[in-house]
């Protein structure tokens, strides 16, 4: 039972995580709290809906077209709407955020309906049998998924020039921009690397859930829960805490009962920002919020 | 320095300080003329003869949005904390009086005023909890306390969950009354709140949350206790959240889960605050109406309305980041400041950013 619950609680957690570090990405480079994250991973899964169902591509071809899509709709996000305030406090970019979680919750209601559509299940069905847990085939190709994406993350962040770039905006803007580091540019890779994330967040939650425009609303809050673990700064912080937060829930479910397992997380966060507000790993450079 | 730019200013340093106070004096009572105006045409506006029912229903909804707002404004607008979760107080206003009105048969004021009070006592609480806490980690704090209280009303079986509470009709006072009874009584509530929160924001108290917001570390130097006015501002600002709760499930004799369960109110309260400008008293007067009428007017349009009421909002962000209200005012507050210079006012306290006074209520 118990090593079953945690099993769950990775696989739920690895969804969360590709929200939560998208959540601290953004923050860190922009002060942004970004509430059309979820939305993103929305757009996302419509789109590779509509592009196996509609237009008959293949899986592969319909994840790789749809982030490129949604990585194009982070990039016009802040180009329309983030850039011509960016310089405001951090409440109004917020709430433009929330602008285009309206927007995006409007035309995906508007193109494709509220009703919930099934999403189709390239993986078998029947369960796998491991270490004495039951695994469903889904949750085993999503953790392997995320688990490349976090490799992608780190050789970027660790390797590429712009990823290096990113990590001085991130320290000091101002400096960076001294240092003749594009800083323009990085802000919109940045907004490109959350419409990546979150193409991917939507894509590998909806054969688990659903599609529907209010899809990832629950999986977005506890992705900001996971961000805060990592004092909204940390990427492994940010990890960790989505994990936790995984397993935590899970096992809540299990052994509480169901009703504990939605509100487990807001305990989690509650207690945490009341003991330690930096964050579980903490981070002593952090830049005014 | 000083000295030597009001004198050049002023050339007639005797007269000009009677003046001033005189002009200020003027400008004060304009203030209160305004909002006794408006006022006084909201009394009237249930009599006009082309006012149909569903309107005055409509208004009062308004004046609860508009009374939430306002709690929400002391804490991010006065104190400058930002809270992504009073629909949570909002639901704690509601399920109280719900509570108190289906078990023992509490009316209408006294179920307003428990459910402000029980709202307070958990601001209380969650000011001590995030004592610490500023900026965007308050908010997503706030927002989670929103969904702890979401998830509780939604799973505990005495809130009765989604299927709801039915409550039985209003009484004031013995009286059993309407929509139409129910506006005037939302709207003498409001005018209360409105009185309270003009003058909390002159007094000792709203001096030491403004001294918070503009700087916590300078505010407590000088002597402001953190502990305390923190604490006070959460359990004000839940305090009118919770009454405006209590009406908001009050004025249709029901409430459930499905409604307050959700995080919907929370963010529609914020946006109402933010949109309207936060830090003045008029501000929640216009958030409170764009959040509640545009769900209204755009109802038929469905998804559509959602695409129109993002592309408003940040509209209205990019042309007044510091809310409607301040656009509103900005003429009137230089006008006004001109007036001062010339009766002899000291341009250095001219240009000061005085307290947020709003050009009507």
């Amino acid at each position: 039972m118990l090593g079953q619950l945690i099993v769950s609680g990775l696989a739920a957690g690895s969804l969360y995580a590709l929200t939560a570090v998208a959540v601290v990405v953004v923050f860190r480079n922009t002060r942004t709290i970004n509430l059309a994250q979820g939305d993103f991973a929305m757009m996302g899964a419509f789109l590779a809906l509509i592009f196996i169902k509609s237009l008959g591509l293949s899986y592969l071809f319909a994840l790789g077209l749809s982030v490129v899509c949604i990585m194009a709709l982070g990039v016009l996000t802040e180009r329309l709407v983030m850039r011509p305030i960016a310089d405001s406090g951090w409440l109004t970019l917020f709430t433009a955020t929330l602008g285009v979680y309206y927007i995006l919750h409007g035309v995906s209601g508007w193109l494709w309906g509220r009703d919930t559509k099934a999403f189709p299940v390239t993986f078998d069905p029947t369960p796998i049998h491991f270490l004495g847990t039951v695994v469903s085939e889904g949750h085993l190709i999503n953790m392997a998924w995320v688990t490349a994406i976090g490799v992608l993350l780190y050789s970027f962040f660790r390797y590429t020039k712009q990823g290096i770039a990113m990590r001085a905006v991130t320290d000091d803007p101002e400096t960076a921009q001294l240092m003749g580091i594009p800083v323009r540019f990085i802000v919109m890779l940045t907004w490109a690397m959350a419409g990546f994330l979150g193409a991917f967040a939507g894509i590998l939650a909806a054969p688990i859930i659903y599609v529907a425009p209010e899809m990832m609303d629950e999986v977005l809050i506890k992705g900001y829960v996971a961000a805060v673990f990592g004092g909204l700064y940390s990427i492994p912080g940010a990890i960790l805490g989505a994990i936790l937060i995984g397993v935590a829930e899970n096992l809540a479910g299990g052994y509480l009962g169901a009703h504990f397992k939605t509100a487990i997380a807001f305990v989690m966060i509650v207690i945490l920002l009341a003991f330690r507000p930096q964050g579980l790993i903490g981070i002593q450079k952090r830049r005014e919020v | 320095m000083v000295e030597s730019i009001t004198t050049t200013a002023a050339p007639a340093p005797s007269g000009s300080r009677a003046a001033v106070a005189t002009l200020k004096n003027t400008f004060q009572m304009q203030n209160w003329v305004l909002a006794s105006l408006f006022f006084a045409a909201c009394l009237v506006f249930p009599l006009l003869p082309f006012v149909e029912g569903w309107m005055v229903f409509q208004g009062a909804f308004i004046i609860i949005y508009i009374m939430a707002a306002q709690g929400v404004s002391i804490l991010t607008g006065y104190t400058g904390l930002v809270t992504v979760g009073h629909g949570a107080f909002l639901a704690i206003g509601a399920y109280t009086a719900a509570l108190l009105m289906k078990y023992t048969g509490l009316s209408v004021i006294p179920g307003m005023i428990a459910g402000g009070l029980v709202s307070a006592l958990f601001g209380l609480a969650l000011g001590l909890v995030f004592l610490r806490l500023a900026g965007a980690f308050m908010a997503i704090g706030t927002l989670g306390f929103a969904f702890f209280i979401g998830a509780i009303v939604n799973n505990v079986p005495i809130f009765e969950g989604r299927t709801g509470i039915s409550l039985p009709p209003n009484t004031v006072f013995g009286f059993e009354i309407d929509d139409f009874g129910f506006y005037y009584v939302a709207l003498v509530t409001l005018a209360l709140t409105t009185l309270f929160v003009h003058s909390l924001i002159r007094s000792g108290v709203g001096r030491a949350f403004k001294a918070l917001r503009d700087s916590d570390k300078a505010a407590e130097s000088s002597g402001v206790n953190r502990l305390l006015y923190r604490t006070l501002a959460f359990s004000i600002s839940a305090f009118i959240t919770g009454v405006a709760g209590a009406l908001n499930g009050l004025i249709v004799n029901y409430i459930s889960a499905e409604v307050y369960g959700d995080i919907w109110y929370s963010v529609d309260l914020l946006v109402a605050a933010v949109v309207g400008g936060s830090a003045m008293l008029f501000g929640p007067f216009l958030g409170g109406f764009f959040v509640a009428m545009v769900p209204f007017y755009l109802e038929e349009l469905a998804d559509f309305a959602f695409i129109l009421k993002g592309v408003a909002l940040i509209a209205v962000l990019v042309l007044a980041p510091a809310g409607v209200a301040e656009v509103v005012a900005r003429p009137v507050r230089a006008w006004r400041q001109r007036k001062l210079l010339e009766a002899g006012e000291s341009p250095e306290l001219a240009d000061a950013p005085g307290p947020p006074t709003g050009g009507g209520s």
